[in-house]
């Protein structure tokens, strides 16, 4: 039995993969666990005082982004672990990955105009990831 | 068109230094328009497009064109005299200090404050008292936003509710936009409530050495009056999304909901609010005390909380956004060259002149100018170069002086950034935190809802000051 750890930041655009990703753990009878990274780097853009702690509340939001994944995958009969990790994507998908002993690592694909990521940076950050972690990456 | 607009600002900006420098050969010590005119012209013009285009960060920005201000004027002044724009010390007299304390004191009430998470308390509250009705949820998220904007500042709301509005949207499903767009909108007209909401509310304000109350009295009746087409055109624009609400909520969600939204700091909240409710009373009261300024009344307020709660003053001042206050250093000092350069009296002169001497059209194009502007490029900057050239249009029209066009420019500035996602800082924050989310909101979108609340807000804030000044 493997695995799977899925990268999400939740959101519409997001449910086409939580749903590939919730019949692939049941299909292989794999384990699940939903990633959500706080990263607060966007804030750096802006000379606004910001004197909020930010990442306290993106923490919650993101929890609350996989309790919405955890309630997906339940609904399909799929019990999934939630984690939140703060920091840059790259650095933390990839520890979290080594530190739970994931056996395939999943992203969103990007979905039309709306979405994120686009899908020639996905892929090379996918690469860098397989890379880094010797772990089948994957782009749903 | 925005980047077609920035991209001929750097074109002039371009051609500032260079006609700057070769003005500099060909007359060097000649009369009216100098190199100084110039090159203060074109540093100003390209700090202002490298911070609309986000080539670097704002502050580094202003950080650099202050300081080439001070380069250009000391060590190019030594060698051609005509290049003398204005020394260090006139240019710190250009740094209007009322400011950079007002924010410093509000920055570390708001630090403190923001711990306590009654914010969120409220907005949850909203969410149960809504009871599954989405559009009334809606307007009280609205309003709570607008509220916390005139009392904090609009990025503070912004950052303290968005991330709570969009797990109540998806809590309600509701798509978020239909909740924090109008937030954002919200932020920019309850800014212009008060002198500490928004930046050039601040800038102006203490430009003309406002108190509190002589500020809210003028503006805080429009701002409320602008929240009324406001609400009814975001209530046209997402009657389907409202209409469309789930009615029954996930009991996982809600649970999350009210764990996310939970008082974290009791103590610190009874202390905070002591001090708050003292504050408002002194922003209040502050005329009978001499025109006691208002960053006196908020570092009091901030040094009574920090000696009464004793937070780790390392961590405190660590919270304190020095980038802010740099930042607007930065822009004085740039201003100050452009007025020194009598770049600022020649633009005036022009305006003057478009005027016409006529108040009514002063007025419209003093809410209008920095209406569109503000849409796209940064406000703090437009304000702080349009604030001498409304001295000067108010000194020279008759009927001026009842401060109408520096109204104008406050409403003009703070709303008109309604209209697209560069317009105001809150608009960007907003974004980053929808992204968090997994939601890219694009320009066009948000240009959907801005544009239209810009001109049913500047509409109606025109005709108030028409026909109340």
């Amino acid at each position: 039995m493997g695995k799977i750890l899925c990268a999400t930041r939740g959101g519409e655009a997001s449910y086409p993969t939580q749903d590939a990703v919730i019949a692939l753990a049941k299909e292989q009878n794999d384990e699940l666990a939903f990633l959500y990274v706080v990263d607060i780097s966007f804030l750096n853009r802006t000379a606004a005082p910001l004197v909020v702690d930010v990442e306290s509340r993106l923490e919650k939001l993101g929890q609350f982004q996989l309790v919405m994944a955890q309630e997906r995958a339940a609904s399909q009969g799929v019990a999934s672990q939630t984690i939140v990790r703060r920091g840059h994507l790259q650095a933390e998908l990839a520890a979290t990955a080594k530190e739970i002993g994931a056996t395939i690592i999943v992203l969103g694909g990007p979905l039309g105009p709306n979405a994120v990521f686009e899908e020639a940076a996905l892929k090379t950050f996918a690469g860098k990831i397989e890379e880094e972690t010797g772990i089948k990456t994957r782009i749903i | 068109m925005k980047k077609f607009v920035l991209y001929g600002l750097i074109g002039i900006g371009i051609i500032g230094l260079i006609g700057g420098i070769w003005w500099l050969f060909a007359q060097p010590a000649g009369d009216g328009h100098g190199p100084s005119f110039f090159i203060s012209t074109g540093i100003f013009l390209l700090v202002f497009a490298a911070i609309s285009l986000r080539w670097m960060h704002e502050t580094a920005a202003a950080l650099l064109g202050a300081a080439t201000v001070w380069l250009v004027h000391y060590v190019g002044g030594a060698f051609f005299p005509a290049l003398h724009i204005i020394n260090f010390e006139e240019s710190m007299s250009f740094v209007d200090w009322n400011v950079i304390w007002l924010i410093m004191g509000m920055m570390i009430f708001m630090a403190m404050f923001s711990e306590t998470g009654a914010i969120n308390w409220v907005a949850f509250r909203a969410f149960r008292l809504a009871n599954g009705n989405a559009w009334l949820l809606g307007i009280a998220l609205f309003l709570l936003t607008a509220l916390i904007s005139a009392f904090l500042n609009n990025v503070t709301a912004i950052l303290l509710l968005v991330p709570l509005s969009i797990q109540i949207a998806q809590t309600v499903g509701v798509h978020p936009f239909a909740y924090v767009i109008p937030e954002v909108l919200a932020s920019n007209i309850g800014g212009a409530m008060t002198i500490i909401g928004d930046p050039p509310s601040t800038i102006v304000g203490s430009h003309l050495e406002l108190s509190f109350v002589e500020y809210l009295a003028n503006m805080a009746p429009i701002a409320i009056l602008c929240m009324i087409p406001f609400l009814i055109v975001i209530s046209w624009l997402y009657r389907h999304e409202f209409a469309g609400a789930k009615t029954e909520f996930s009991p996982a969600l809600v649970s999350q909901l009210e764990n996310d939204a939970r008082i974290t700091d009791a103590a610190l909240l009874r202390k905070a609010g002591v001090v708050g409710l003292l504050m408002m009373i002194m922003f209040f009261t502050g005329d009978f005390f001499g025109g006691m300024p208002p960053a006196v009344i908020a570092l009091s307020g901030a040094a009574i909380l920090v000696a009464w709660v004793r937070p780790d003053m390392h961590r405190m001042l660590h919270e304190v956004d020095w980038t802010t206050l740099i930042f607007f250093i930065g822009i004085f000092v740039i201003v100050g060259g452009l007025e020194a350069a009598g770049v600022i009296s020649w633009i005036a002169g022009n305006i003057g002149n478009l005027a016409g001497g006529s108040l009514t059209l002063a007025t419209i194009l003093m809410i209008w100018i920095p209406g569109i502007a503000s849409g796209i490029v940064a406000n703090i900057p437009f304000t702080v170069a349009a604030l001498p050239i409304a001295d000067f249009l108010t000194s020279t029209i008759p009927g001026a002086e009842n401060i109408v066009l520096y109204w104008a420019l406050i409403l003009g500035a703070d709303m008109g950034g309604n209209s697209t996602i560069l317009g105001s800082a809150a608009s960007i924050v907003a974004v980053g935190l929808l992204a968090q989310a997994g939601y890219r909101l694009s320009f066009g979108r948000f240009m959907r809802d801005g544009v239209p609340v810009v001109i049913v807000t500047l509409l109606t804030a025109t005709i108030w000051l028409l026909i109340q000044y």
